[in-house]
Parts: structure tokens; C-alpha cells; sequence
């Protein structure tokens, strides 16, 4: 089998998964209790968030939330920011646990500000920040790596300008593509507001994830109960996924140098490689600085991607898309008709997306496949006048 | 307390039946005994013209559940075995219906009487009434009225020579003809919501529905072919031994896709379908193809393009949902659990196989002169040859 669907998710690592099995075990007693295990299991979580504050640089003006993963994480600051009424802009490309959230604010007549005209190949042109201004914007969303593109909005030179032309903003990155795939600066805390990262998309565990935010911020709790985790975010605290959570960051960020040249390479390889094929390729995603190496996102119409993905699939290699080809159809995808691609660009598309444990030899094999199967498809693809 | 039960079940139109009658008993008998538990020491008794089924008290309800699913089952009530003592009767008459009431309202009840014991001192008649007088004289307070015509529980007691049994309300059963008597049909099941509730109604016309899909994986992925296997399971829960078989049909489609007149597309797959599904029926003795077609759905199911499918089979094409509307359909499959499995997203047709405008009244002639156009035989009989044969009992 050939993996290279890890934007979608990761393997887990043999040995966080060696460790969660222990911690599954050993770490059942409630963090909450007050006898001895039970301050174990407390001490298990400070240990972790630990962890977390030293591989993240996180600085002690950020609190930390364990949450079930991405998507809660990001409804949780977004909403516990400014739902129902306050404003909020995004750029108009971001995951549906951004972009999904922000309009179900439509219901109470406070309509997002998408910033799509304002977009760069996926990332947001500075220029337009004066408008959040203007518009009096609470919050500006915007994806750190593009889940579909693999674009990077860069914090370094955003949180400076942002402080200076719209002061009131704050901002909130959706980390979950970022972590262990490219370099997280440590000076990025000090203008951050919010920051998500779910711990299956760097090798862990499925069902936990973080929130990290400016402790200033009166978030309300979206999930009421206990007051575990100071009440923002009620409900016992998985201990042993939040061990392998701390584990799985620590080995990411300890690994990040590494992978990031090791997914360059990947991607060089297939980017070449699919140059070479000698078809009409359009790449969405981009070649430049400002790309996560770990996703390639390209068009090759006529085909459909639904259709080259199942093929892919007869010979166990696994890409994902971000559009459907049903007869019924679903929408292509929004991102990459948001970045301007015609449907036909956007419904022929596919997402390549590494991580640490792929190969050359896998691209490689993938290229052979992805051209057998595009010369098998491609007349079933093209348009002929039948003979009457 | 008595830990002993003993189920009532009654025929449908078993009893119209003349000189088979005894032909559609046994295959009935054989088909509750097949779908009930082995192992719970269940024992059949066949007086004319019903079944009664001994059992514990603790396997009771866990059967009543069964018998709703079988086919041919008119009626079912569970019936306690008591003293012919008319006070003990009416106490259980008591005990089940006082629950029954609403507040402010009335309720309608009777009391009939079977008694096959000739010995005993009353007539049924006379019973209706000892018990129902007893039963009256504590719940008439209530709101208890008697109503014979328009009974809303009707207490039922049978008298016999050894044992006297009181039985609950009557449980509706599916009625129709059980499975089996009439026969295999093969079934052509797409994952979509029409063609389950087909398979239901033929089922429940005393048929073993069998299935064939027509699969596109290379395409479509595995999600159709996992549907169908979740649906040919819930609508073998009616009848059991029923045969699923696959068959792979992209290159046929691919075919007529690259050869054929765009328009002609769907009436071209459809009239493959057909003549693939009447070489399996043919092989499996399956004297009939069961389809969900109603009429005027969509543009493959006009009078003309039916025709145009049909007339590739010598078989006999059933469609019971042809004069159904899709509200009805969809009441009825939500009935038959199938609705939340047919409305999982899945394509069951990628648009590279799609005319932008199909045709509505297919000619005969033209279909036939674009499939001169790919080898239709050969295609047939290499999808034939690497078709799966699924055993649906033991998914």
C-alpha cells in the first residue's frame, strides 16, 4: 500500500501507538479525583502540557485546552469569541471547521467578511488590512497551511502590520497542516491569538487535539459541565491521548528540520515528475517559498479526479481530492473554485500529501500509475461526435 | 405465575387457498421455524387454519419481534394459559387493557370466544359475556365501552379440551404469501431507494428476491458495493437465503460510453443490465427480474424506454412500484428500514457516464444499431465470468 493522503491524516507512529497502548492501561483514573491516582493523572496532564509549552515555544501568556481535535478546537475560539454578533473576516479559503462556523453566524445577521479578492495564491495579500479596520473586524481567520493548496500564510510579517493598521483584530491561525510540516517560529506567539493543531495529522492519535490561546481572551465555553480546564472547555480529560498528544508534537518538532527536507525532496520528485508525464498538468498548489513541501495539489482535465482516484485505489495507492465527479453532483471544491479554477480545473483535480515515512520509490510507483491510468481514461474523457 | 406462553398466529391469504392450502401451511411452518431461535426449546402445534407456538415466558417478546419480519403472517397475538375460571380470565383482560387508556378518553374492547371443547357448560357467547361483564364492572369507571365492530383490543380466549388460553390484542403481521411459495426472482438492486422496497413487495408476494448489482468500483469507489451488501441484508431479514451477485460493469459502460450515441447512454446500460440479469436468472432457475421502476420517475422509465429494456428478456419483468408515487415509496422504504441506507451520499453514476440530455423515447431500431457498434457478447460474458456470488445469510 502507498499512503499519500496524510493532509487527510497520518499513520500513527509504532512508537507514540507503542505508548498510548501503555497509557491506555495504566492512566485510567479521573485527573479530577482527589485521591493519589487521581493527582497522578492530574501531574500526567501538567507533564504533557508541559511538553507542549517547551517543543511550541508557547509563552505564559498562552493557556492551553485539550479538545477532541481541529474542527473543535477551531469552533471553539471562534465562536467563543465572537458568536453571535461580533465580526469576524477570513480569506475565503479555509476548512469547512473555519469557513462552516463563521457562516453559521449568518443566522443572526452577522455575515463573515470573505477577503477572497484579497487572496494570492491561496495566501493574503497585507495590503487589505486597513480594511479590517474600517469594518470594525473582531477576528481575522486565516488557515496557517491550506488544507487543500498547502499555501502558508506566514504569521512574521502578518502580526506586526495587523497591530499596526488594524489594532482591534485579532488573529487566529488553523495550525492543524502546519505542525511538524514546516517551521514554527517561536516569536509567532506574540501576536497570536488562537491556534489549533490536532495530533492525528502529525503522526498520533485520533481524538484529541489543541487549542492555544491568549489567556487575555474571555472565551466562552462551548461545552458546559464540570468545570474541568477552567470551564472553557467541560468533560474528564482523556489522560492517555493527551500523553501521546505532548509525545507526538515533541517528536514532530524534534523531527520538523528533518521531515521538511525529506517532504521537499518528495515533492521536488513528484513535481518533476509530473512535469515530465508530458500532459497538460496545471498546478494549484505552488512551487514558491511560501508552500508547505508536504502537499501538491494539481489539475489534469478532461479526467475527473473521483475517477483517477478510484483507479489509483485497484492498484492500493491513496490520494485524496477536494472535489466529487457524482452524477448528483457535489459542489467542486470551494477552495480551489474560491482560487479561480473553472469546474472542470476543480473537479479534475487531486491532492498528493506527504509525510516523514513516504518514499521516493513511492512516487515514483505513483507517477507510473497516475500515467498508465490517465492514458487509459483519457478517450473515455474526451468528447466524439458518434457515428450516426 | 404462569412462566408458559403460547402464540396465536394467523394466516393471510393462506386460507383463500384451495387445495394448496396445506402446501402454503408447511412452507409458512418451515419458515417461522427457520427464522426462530434453535436453541429455546420452541415448540409448533398446527390446529386448522393457524399455528400456535408454545415457548417461555423469558423468549416471548424476542419472537413476537421475529414474526412482524415474516411474510404470510396475517395476525399474531400471545396468549397465557389459564384455569377455565371466567374471574382469572377477566383479571388478565384487566391487566393488559388498563394500561391502555388515555386520559379523557374511551376505549373500545370485546371479548371473543373459540371453544373447540363442545363440553364445556356455556356457549362462546355466553363467555363473551361472563367475561366481559367482569372486565366492565372494573374498567367501565375508566372509559371501557364494548364495541364489537369497531373493537380497539379484543380479548380472545380458546377453550380446548386440555387447556384453556387467553390471548393479548392481535399484532398486525406483513400478510401476503410466504416466501418461497411462489418462487426465486432475481432482483436488480441499485443502492438507490426504489429498488429495496421492489425486492420488499415481491417478497411479501411469497418470492425468494435474490440481487444483482452492477458495480463501477474503478470509477465509483467501494461505496456503492458496501451499500448493497448493507441493503440486500436488511431486506433478507423478510425471507433469508437470499443470493447478492455482483457484477463488474465498467468496461461495459466504458463501451457504451466511447461507441454509442450520447442520448442512447442510459436506455443502452439499462438494456445490458437486463440482459445480464436474465443469463443469471436463467442459470439459477429464477423464472422472473424484479425492478424498481416507476413509471415516469425518471427518463429511463418512460412507457417506451421500458419497452425498450424490457424486450431484451423473455422473462418476466415485475415492477411493483410502477404506479407508486415517490412519497408513497418513501414511506414505505423508511417502513422496511432501508430509506437511511439509500440516502447515504454514494454516486451510483459518475458523469463521465451521463448524456447532457438522455432520451425519453428510445427506438428500438437505433438502440439496436448502436450496440452493432462494441462487442456486446463478449463484453457480457467477461463481466459474467468475473462476477461474485455473495451468500447474504452469512454477510
Amino acid at each position: 500500500m502507498i499512503y499519500l493522503d496524510n493532509a487527510a491524516t497520518t499513520p500513527m507512529d509504532s512508537e507514540i501507538n507503542a505508548s498510548l497502548q501503555e497509557y491506555m492501561r495504566d492512566q485510567f483514573a479521573n485527573s479530577g479525583a482527589v485521591y493519589g491516582i487521581g493527582l497522578d493523572a492530574k501531574n500526567k496532564i501538567e507533564e504533557a502540557t508541559e511538553t507542549i509549552t517547551d517543543a511550541l515555544g508557547i509563552p505564559s501568556s498562552h493557556k492551553l485546552v485539550f479538545t477532541s481535535g481541529g474542527t473543535e478546537s477551531n469552533n471553539l475560539f471562534i465562536k467563543g469569541l465572537c458568536f453571535p454578533d461580533k465580526k469576524a473576516a477570513y480569506l475565503g479559503l479555509e476548512h469547512p471547521s473555519v469557513s462552516e462556523t463563521l457562516q453559521s453566524f449568518k443566522a443572526y445577521g452577522n455575515e463573515p467578511l470573505s477577503l477572497l479578492e484579497f487572496n494570492n495564491e491561496g495566501q493574503l495579500n497585507l495590503s487589505c488590512l486597513s480594511i479590517l479596520k474600517e469594518k470594525r473586524i473582531r477576528l481575522l481567520c486565516l488557515s496557517h497551511v491550506n488544507n487543500e493548496l498547502g499555501t502558508i500564510n506566514d504569521p512574521i510579517p502578518l502580526v506586526p502590520r495587523l497591530e499596526k493598521e488594524a489594532p482591534q483584530t485579532r488573529l487566529f491561525l488553523d495550525g492543524v497542516q502546519a505542525v511538524g510540516k514546516i517551521k514554527l517560529d517561536k516569536s509567532m506567539w506574540s501576536g497570536l491569538d488562537g491556534y489549533s493543531l490536532s495530533a492525528h495529522k502529525f503522526h498520533g492519535p485520533k481524538g484529541i487535539g489543541l487549542l492555544i490561546y491568549n489567556s487575555k481572551l474571555n472565551l466562552n465555553p462551548q461545552l458546559h459541565g464540570g468545570k474541568q480546564q477552567l470551564g472553557v472547555r467541560a468533560g474528564t480529560l482523556p489522560v492517555p491521548l493527551i500523553m501521546s498528544l505532548a509525545q507526538s508534537i515533541k517528536l514532530a518538532i524534534e523531527r520538523q528540520q528533518e521531515t521538511q527536507e525529506h517532504l521537499q525532496k518528495l515533492h521536488n520528485c513528484l513535481v518533476d515528475g509530473l512535469k515530465k508525464l508530458e500532459m497538460p498538468i496545471l498546478f494549484n498548489s505552488s512551487t514558491e517559498e511560501l508552500q508547505s513541501s508536504g502537499i501538491v495539489n494539481f489539475s489534469f482535465p478532461p479526467v475527473e479526479g473521483e475517477v483517477m482516484l478510484h483507479h489509483l485505489e485497484k492498484e492500493e495507492i491513496y490520494v485524496g481530492m477536494g472535489s466529487a465527479c457524482s452524477a448528483h453532483s457535489k459542489e467542486p471544491s470551494k477552495i480551489l473554485m474560491g482560487m479561480g479554477l473553472t469546474i472542470e480545473e476543480a473537479r479534475c483535480s487531486l491532492r498528493v500529501s506527504f509525510a516523514r515515512n513516504n518514499t521516493m520509490s513511492e512516487v515514483e510507483k505513483f507517477l507510473h500509475a497516475f500515467a498508465d491510468a490517465y492514458q487509459k481514461l483519457l478517450p473515455t474523457f474526451i468528447k466524439k461526435p458518434v457515428e450516426r | 405465575m404462569n412462566e408458559q406462553r403460547t402464540i396465536l398466529v394467523r394466516y393471510d391469504e393462506i386460507g383463500l387457498k384451495g387445495r394448496n392450502r396445506k402446501y402454503f401451511e408447511k412452507i409458512l411452518l418451515k419458515n417461522i421455524k427457520r427464522s426462530l431461535p434453535a436453541d429455546k426449546e420452541i415448540s409448533y402445534r398446527v390446529p386448522r387454519g393457524r399455528i400456535l407456538i408454545d415457548l417461555s415466558k423469558s423468549v416471548a417478546d424476542e419472537v413476537a419481534d421475529r414474526l412482524k419480519l415474516i411474510p404470510g403472517i396475517a395476525s399474531y397475538s400471545v396468549g397465557i394459559s389459564v384455569n377455565p375460571d371466567f374471574d382469572e380470565m377477566a383479571a388478565l383482560g384487566v391487566k393488559w387493557i388498563e394500561p391502555l387508556f388515555k386520559p379523557g378518553g374511551e376505549l373500545k374492547f370485546c371479548v371473543r370466544t373459540r371453544r373447540s371443547a363442545k363440553t364445556f357448560p356455556q356457549t362462546s357467547p355466553e363467555i363473551n359475556f361472563e367475561v366481559g361483564s367482569r372486565i366492565m364492572s372494573q374498567l367501565s369507571p375508566k372509559g371501557l365501552v364494548v364495541n364489537i365492530k369497531e373493537s380497539e383490543f379484543t380479548l380472545e380466549i380458546e377453550i380446548g379440551n386440555n387447556e384453556t388460553i387467553v390471548f393479548d390484542n392481535r399484532h398486525p403481521g406483513l400478510c401476503g404469501l410466504p416466501v418461497g411459495s411462489s418462487g426465486n426472482v432475481l432482483c436488480l438492486l441499485s443502492g438507490g431507494i426504489d429498488s429495496p422496497v421492489a425486492a420488499y413487495l415481491m417478497a411479501c408476494r411469497g418470492c425468494r428476491v435474490h440481487f444483482v448489482f452492477f458495480d463501477n468500483q474503478p470509477f465509483l469507489g467501494r461505496g456503492g458495493y458496501e451499500k448493497v451488501l448493507k441493503l440486500s441484508k436488511i431486506i433478507n431479514r423478510f425471507q433469508g437465503r437470499a443470493k447478492l451477485f455482483v457484477v463488474p460493469f465498467q468496461d461495459i459502460q466504458v463501451a457504451i460510453r466511447d461507441h454509442c450515441r450520447e442520448e442512447n447512454r442510459v436506455v443502452l446500460y439499462r438494456r445490458m443490465m437486463y440482459r445480464i440479469a436474465d443469463e443469471i436468472a436463467k442459470q439459477y432457475e429464477m423464472p422472473g427480474l424484479v425492478t424498481g421502476e416507476s413509471l415516469g420517475q425518471v427518463a429511463s422509465q418512460t412507457l417506451e424506454n421500458l419497452a425498450a429494456v424490457t424486450c431484451v428478456t423473455s422473462m418476466n419483468v415485475f415492477r411493483p412500484l410502477i404506479g407508486m408515487n415517490k412519497e408513497r415509496i418513501i414511506k414505505l422504504a423508511k417502513e422496511i428500514e432501508t430509506y437511511e441506507v439509500s440516502i447515504e451520499p454514494q454516486p451510483d453514476c459518475c458523469s463521465v457516464f451521463m448524456p447532457a440530455s438522455p432520451v425519453t423515447r428510445g427506438k428500438i431500431h437505433i438502440l439496436e444499431n448502436d450496440e452493432e457498434k462494441f462487442s456486446l457478447i463478449d463484453l457480457q460474458e467477461e463481466a459474467l465470468k468475473n462476477m461474485e456470488t455473495i451468500k447474504v445469510d452469512f454477510l
